[in-house]
C-alpha cells in the first residue's frame, strides 16, 4: 500500500520537475544562447520479494541540455569568419563609396591637362593661365580629399581596433569567472544556466577573433587564440592590449600580456578583419595614391624646368609634395639620422620599408619582407626603388629606421605656383645659325637634357671647326665641349642637347641662347599637355591616370570580394546555426505534445494516489463494519 | 530535422531582407540608370570607364584645339590673300611703268600710290590673331614684329619659330607662319640668280625672263667658279662672258663661250638662260649674281625709289623689271604658305570629323560599360518584389501555425 503511494509521488514529482522543464524551455524560446532541457528519469531500484518483483517508481536523473560541443564548436568557428567578412565588408563599402564621393580625380586630371592645351593655343593670355593654376588647385584638392578620407578611416580603424581590444579583455574576464563559478558548483548537478551563459559569451568572443575552446576536467573550459596565445586558463584570464607599433606610436599594435606583438598573427572575427584589412587594403592603397601624387607633381615640375616662363626664366615647379616619412624604431640606440628623398619616379613602388644596421652595413628591406639590395653613390649616399638614403650620424647594431615614401603625398600635395606668368610654356633655348654660314648644316629642336645645369640658360656657340669637327664654346671663349661631327648626331653642352644635320663648312657656327625672343612659344606647353599620356612609374609605362584607374580597379576588387565573402560566409553561417539549432533549439510544437504529455502523467500519478486512498479507506471501512 | 522556432522565425526574417536589399539595388540601377554606380559593382569596368572618359576628354581637347588652331589659320588666310592682292596691285602698276611712257608726275603719282600700298603690307604684316599676338611674328611675344624705319626700311623682330597645336596624338599642326620666310629672306631675282644690265649701259638693253635651264650644268659650274658672272656685248651684239676672277668662261670642251645676241634674243651657258630684248652698245654689261636675298619692303622701296629718281626708259625700265622679278618671288612665297595653311585646315576638318565619329563610338562604349540595360533591370525588378511577396505571403501563413492552437 505504502509502496504504491510512494510509486505515485515519485510519478507526480517526476512530472512535475519535467513540466517545469517544459515551460522553462517555453519561457526561453527566444533566448539567445539557450539549449534545450530535457528531463533524463530512470525506474527506481526495485524491491525484492522472495519470488516477485515489483517496480517502486521513478527517480529524476538529471536536467540536461541538448547540447552537441561538436555543432557548438562548428558555430563558433563560423561565427568569427562571419563576423570578420562582415567588418571587412563594411570597411569596403565605406571606402567605395568614399572613392566614389571624394570627387572626379580623371576628370579632374584630364582638365588639369588640357589646360596646358589651353595656355598653348594663345601663350601668352594670362586667363588661360590663370585657369591652369585654378584647375591644378581643384586637382590638388580632389587628391587632398580621397587622401584625407583614406587617413580618416585608418583613424576609425585604428580606434576600432583598441575598442575591440577592450570588448575582448572584458569577455576574457567574464569567461574566467563563469569557469570558477562552475568550477565551485560542480557536484550539485549540472549548472546549465551557467554553462548557456559560458557558451554564449565563447560566442561572442569568437565573433571578436578566431578561438579554440579546450573543455578541462574541473569542468572549466580554457581559451586559445587561433594563433595558439592562451587567452583563459580557469578562473584566470591573460588580457590583450593595445600599443603603438615600433616604428609609429599613433599606430596601434596587439600584443598578449606577456608582451609580445600578434598584430600579424590574429586572424578571424571583427579584430583580424581590422588588422588584415589596415596592412593589406589601406595602407597599400594609401601609398598607392600616394605615389600617384608624387608622379604627378615630379613629371610636370621636370617638364617645367625645361621650359622658360612668359618672364624668361626657367620654369619654377608647380606642384609641391611632401618628401617620404621616416620612422625611427623605439628601442633605436645609435644617433644615426636617416633623411629619404625620391631620386627616381619611374622605379618608384608602393611599398614601405625597413632599413636596418647589422653593426658593418645598412640592410633594405619591403615591410612585406623582401630584401632591396641597396646602390652606395659618390656622395656616400644609398640608392634603391628610386629612393635616396642621407645617413648623418653613427647607427648602432640593430638600429632600424622605416620608410614610407609616399604615404602621406596624396594629403600634402599642393600647388606651389601663384604667379599665373610662371607656368613654362615656352621652349628654354633657341639656337640660331650664323648669317655668314656657307655649308647646308641646320640644327634641329634642341631640347634640356639637364635641366639643373646651373649654365643651362648661358649663352653659348657652335663652331665648326672643319666639316667634321666642332667645339662649343661660352661667351668667354672657353671650350665646354668638342669632337667629331657626325650628321644627324646631337651636340651636348650645359645641360643641352641638339641634333645638326648636313654638312657645314669650316667657319660655320650656331648660336645656342635663352629663348627669350622667343616667349610666345608653347612647344613645352604642349609636351605639358601631352604628359597625360606619357608613363611615369614603373619604368615609364604607367601613366598617373593609369596608376589612378588601377587604384580604382583594386578597390573596386576589395569591395566585390569582401560582398562574394560575405555572402559566403553568411551561408556557411547558417548552415551551423541551423545544424546546432536542430540539436539545441526550442520547437513550441514540440514543448506542446511534452506539455500535454506531462500532464496526463502527473494526472495519472495522482489517479494512483486517489486509488489508494481509496483502497485504503474501503480496508478501514471493512475493518469499522465488523 | 527538428526545427526551432526562433530561429524558423529568423531564417524567413533572414531572406526577405536579402531580397529587400536585392530589389533596393535593382531599383537603384533603375533610378540612376547606371550598373556601375561604385568601384565594387564591376570593377574591370570601373577601370575601364576611366580610361574611356580619358580618351573622350582627349579627344575633346584635341577638338578646341583644332578650333583655336583653324581661327588662327583662317586669320591668316585672309591676311595672306590681301597681301596676295596688294601683290597684284603692285605688279600691275610696275608693269604700267615698264611699258608706257610716263611723265615726271605720273612716276611722282606711282610712287605716292606705291608708298601707300608699302606702308598697307607693313600693318598686313603686322596682322594680330584673335588672341592678340602678331600673326607674322614666329614666337616672339612682340605685338610689331615688322617696324618701318623713317627711309621705309623695315626690320623683322620677330623670330623664325612656328607656333604649334596638337591635333592628336603626335600630330602637331604648325598655326602660324614665321614673317621672316614670307616677307625677308625672299631670293633674290628668280629665285637662284640675279640678272641685272649694267649701271653705265648705254644702249637700250633690256633684261627680260632669265631662269636656270639645266639644273645640274647650273650648280656644277657654280660649284667651282661661284656662280658670278659678267656678259660683256661688243660692237654687234657679241658677247663674251666672264667669271667673278675675270676670267673666261669656258664651255665643256675647253673654249671660251660667246656668241653674237640678236634684238629678243637669249644669251645661255653654264646651265643658264637670260632673255634679252634691245640692242646693246659696245661696253655695255649683264651681270649675273646668284644666291642673295632681297625683303619685299626693300623690292617696293627700289620700285618707289627708281620711280622717284630720274631715271626714264631703258634703265626704269630695267630696274622695275629686276624688281618685278623680286617681287614674283615674294608672291611665290605667299601662294605656297596660302597652299600650306589650306593643306593645314583641310587637315583640321578631316581631323575633326575622324574625332566627331569617334566621339560617338567612344559613347556607345562608354554607355555599354556604365549604364544598365533597362529591360533587364525592370524585368529583375519585377521578379524580385514578386519572390518578395511571395516570402511575406510564407511568413504570415507559417506564424499563423502553432500546436498551442489546438490545446485547449
Amino acid at each position: 500500500m505504502s509502496n504504491m503511494l510512494s510509486t505515485g509521488i515519485s510519478g507526480l514529482s517526476a512530472a512535475q520537475v519535467a513540466l517545469n522543464t517544459v515551460s522553462n524551455n517555453i519561457s526561453n524560446v527566444n533566448t539567445p544562447g539557450y539549449n534545450m532541457q530535457v528531463v533524463r528519469q530512470t525506474e527506481s531500484i526495485t524491491q525484492t520479494n522472495s519470488s516477485y518483483t515489483i517496480g517502486s517508481g521513478v527517480n529524476v536523473v538529471a536536467v540536461q541540455r541538448a547540447y552537441s560541443s561538436f555543432l557548438t564548436s562548428a558555430l563558433w568557428s563560423s561565427n568569427s569568419s562571419l563576423q570578420r567578412a562582415t567588418t571587412y565588408n563594411d570597411l569596403a563599402t565605406t571606402l567605395n563609396s568614399s572613392l566614389s564621393a571624394s570627387g572626379d580625380l580623371q576628370g579632374s586630371l584630364d582638365s588639369f591637362y588640357s589646360t596646358f592645351s589651353t595656355v598653348a593655343n594663345s601663350p601668352s593670355d594670362t586667363s588661360g593661365r590663370q585657369a591652369l593654376l585654378g584647375s591644378a588647385s581643384a586637382l590638388t584638392q580632389v587628391f587632398n580629399t580621397l587622401g584625407q578620407q583614406l587617413t580618416q578611416q585608418q583613424g576609425q580603424v585604428n580606434g576600432q581596433i583598441s575598442s575591440t581590444v577592450n570588448s575582448i579583455n572584458s569577455v576574457l574576464s567574464n569567461i574566467a569567472n563563469v569557469n570558477q563559478q562552475i568550477n565551485q558548483s560542480s557536484g550539485t548537478g549540472q549548472p546549465n544556466a551557467l554553462l548557456d551563459q559560458r557558451d554564449a559569451l565563447i560566442s561572442t568572443l569568437s565573433g571578436y577573433l578566431g578561438v579554440t575552446a579546450v573543455s578541462e576536467k574541473n569542468g572549466t573550459v580554457s581559451v586559445y587564440s587561433s594563433s595558439g596565445q592562451a587567452l583563459v586558463n580557469g578562473n584566470i584570464s591573460y588580457p590583450l592590449s593595445t600599443a603603438g607599433s615600433t616604428y609609429d606610436p599613433t599606430t596601434p599594435d596587439v600584443y598578449t600580456s606577456a608582451g609580445s606583438d600578434i598584430t600579424s598573427s590574429v586572424s578571424g572575427g571583427t579584430l583580424g578583419a581590422l588588422l588584415d584589412y589596415r596592412s593589406n587594403v589601406l595602407n597599400p592603397i594609401q601609398n598607392q595614391l600616394g605615389q600617384a601624387a608624387v608622379a604627378l607633381a615630379s613629371s610636370v615640375n621636370a617638364q617645367q624646368a625645361q621650359g622658360l616662363d612668359l618672364k624668361g626664366q626657367q620654369g619654377a615647379a608647380i606642384f609641391s609634395v611632401p618628401s617620404p616619412t621616416v620612422l625611427s624604431a623605439a628601442g633605436n640606440q645609435g644617433t644615426a639620422t636617416v633623411a629619404a628623398s625620391i631620386s627616381n619616379v619611374s622605379q618608384l613602388t608602393a611599398s614601405d620599408y625597413n632599413l636596418s644596421y647589422n653593426g658593418t652595413q645598412w640592410n633594405l628591406q619591403t615591410t612585406g619582407g623582401q630584401s632591396v639590395s641597396l646602390t652606395t653613390n659618390a656622395d656616400g649616399s644609398l640608392s634603391a626603388d628610386g629612393l635616396t638614403f642621407n645617413i648623418t650620424g653613427a647607427a648602432q647594431a640593430g638600429d632600424s629606421y622605416q620608410i614610407q615614401p609616399t604615404r602621406h603625398a596624396a594629403t600634402g600635395i599642393a600647388v606651389s605656383m601663384t604667379d599665373p606668368s610662371g607656368i613654362a610654356a615656352a621652349a628654354a633655348l633657341a639656337t640660331s645659325p650664323a648669317s655668314s654660314n656657307a655649308g647646308t648644316a641646320t640644327a634641329g629642336a634642341i631640347s634640356v637634357t639637364d635641366s639643373s645645369n646651373a649654365a643651362l640658360l648661358s649663352n653659348a656657340t657652335i663652331t665648326f671647326t672643319s666639316a667634321n669637327a666642332y667645339q662649343v664654346t661660352d661667351s668667354g671663349g672657353a671650350v665646354l665641349a668638342s669632337g667629331a661631327y657626325t650628321a644627324g648626331q646631337p651636340i651636348t653642352a650645359n645641360g643641352w642637347s641638339v641634333p645638326v644635320s648636313g654638312t657645314p663648312a669650316a667657319g660655320d657656327s650656331f648660336s645656342v641662347a635663352a629663348n627669350t625672343n622667343g616667349l610666345n612659344d608653347n612647344s613645352n606647353a604642349l609636351t605639358l599637355a601631352a604628359l597625360a599620356n606619357r608613363g611615369v612609374l614603373a619604368g615609364g609605362g604607367t601613366s598617373v591616370l593609369s596608376a589612378y584607374a588601377s587604384i580604382t580597379t583594386q578597390i573596386g576588387t576589395v569591395g566585390s570580394q569582401a560582398t562574394t565573402n560575405l555572402t559566403t560566409q553568411t551561408s556557411l553561417n547558417n548552415q551551423a546555426v541551423s545544424a546546432q539549432q536542430s540539436v539545441s533549439g526550442v520547437n513550441l510544437d514540440e514543448e506542446a505534445a511534452k506539455l500535454v504529455n506531462f500532464q496526463q502523467a502527473y494526472q495519472a500519478s495522482a489517479q494512483i494516489i486517489s486509488a489508494s486512498q481509496t483502497i485504503f479507506s474501503s480496508l478501514l471501512s471493512a475493518v469499522q463494519a465488523r | 530535422m527538428r526545427v526551432s522556432t526562433s530561429w524558423m522565425y529568423q531564417q524567413s526574417v533572414n531572406t526577405m531582407q536579402n531580397q529587400q536589399s536585392a530589389l533596393a539595388a535593382t531599383q537603384n540601377q533603375v533610378s540612376t540608370g547606371k550598373r556601375i554606380n561604385v568601384a565594387s559593382d564591376d570593377p574591370g569596368g570601373a577601370g575601364q570607364m576611366i580610361s574611356l572618359n580619358h580618351i573622350m576628354a582627349a579627344n575633346t581637347q584635341y577638338s578646341a584645339n583644332m578650333d583655336s588652331a583653324n581661327t588662327r589659320l583662317s586669320t591668316e588666310q585672309t591676311a595672306l590673300s590681301s597681301v596676295s592682292s596688294l601683290y597684284n596691285s603692285v605688279r600691275s602698276m610696275a608693269i604700267q611703268g615698264i611699258n608706257s611712257t610716263l611723265s615726271r608726275s605720273d612716276r611722282n603719282d606711282m610712287a605716292t600710290q606705291l608708298t601707300q600700298l608699302r606702308d598697307q603690307l607693313v600693318q598686313l604684316a603686322n596682322t594680330n590673331d584673335s588672341n592678340g599676338s602678331a600673326l607674322f611674328a614666329g614666337t616672339s611675344t612682340t605685338t610689331l614684329p615688322f617696324v618701318a624705319s623713317g627711309t621705309g626700311a623695315v626690320s623683322y623682330t620677330g623670330n623664325e619659330s612656328t607656333q604649334m597645336a596638337t591635333a592628336g596624338p603626335g600630330l602637331q599642326i604648325a598655326t602660324s607662319d614665321p614673317g621672316s620666310g614670307l616677307f625677308m629672306n625672299i631670293p633674290a631675282g628668280n629665285g637662284t640668280f640675279t640678272a641685272s644690265a649694267g649701271a653705265a649701259n648705254a644702249g637700250s638693253l633690256i633684261v627680260g625672263a632669265n631662269s636656270v635651264s639645266d639644273p645640274v650644268a647650273w650648280s656644277s659650274a657654280n660649284a667651282s667658279s661661284g656662280g658670278g658672272y659678267t656678259i660683256t656685248f661688243a660692237a654687234g651684239g657679241s658677247w663674251t662672258a666672264a667669271d667673278a676672277n675675270g676670267n673666261p668662261v669656258l664651255d665643256s670642251g675647253g673654249n671660251p663661250v660667246g656668241g653674237t645676241y640678236q634684238n629678243g634674243g637669249s644669251i645661255s651657258f653654264n646651265g643658264m638662260t637670260v632673255a634679252l630684248s634691245g640692242t646693246p652698245s659696245a661696253g655695255d654689261t649683264v651681270g649675273i649674281q646668284s644666291g642673295g636675298t632681297q625683303d619685299v619692303f626693300t623690292t617696293l622701296n627700289n620700285m618707289i625709289g627708281a620711280l622717284q629718281g630720274n631715271s626714264t626708259g631703258t634703265q626704269l625700265a630695267n630696274t622695275l623689271s629686276r624688281q618685278m622679278e623680286s617681287l614674283d618671288q615674294a608672291a611665290g612665297a605667299v601662294t605656297s604658305t596660302e597652299v600650306s595653311v589650306g593643306g593645314r585646315m583641310n587637315t583640321i576638318s578631316t581631323q575633326q570629323s575622324a574625332y566627331q565619329d569617334l566621339g560617338v563610338t567612344y559613347k556607345a562604349a562608354l554607355s555599354s560599360v556604365q549604364n544598365v540595360d533597362v529591360y533587364t533591370a525592370i524585368s529583375n525588378l519585377s521578379s524580385q518584389s514578386a519572390s518578395l511577396q511571395a516570402s511575406q505571403q510564407v511568413f504570415a501563413k507559417v506564424s499563423s501555425m502553432s500546436l498551442f492552437n489546438y490545446i485547449k
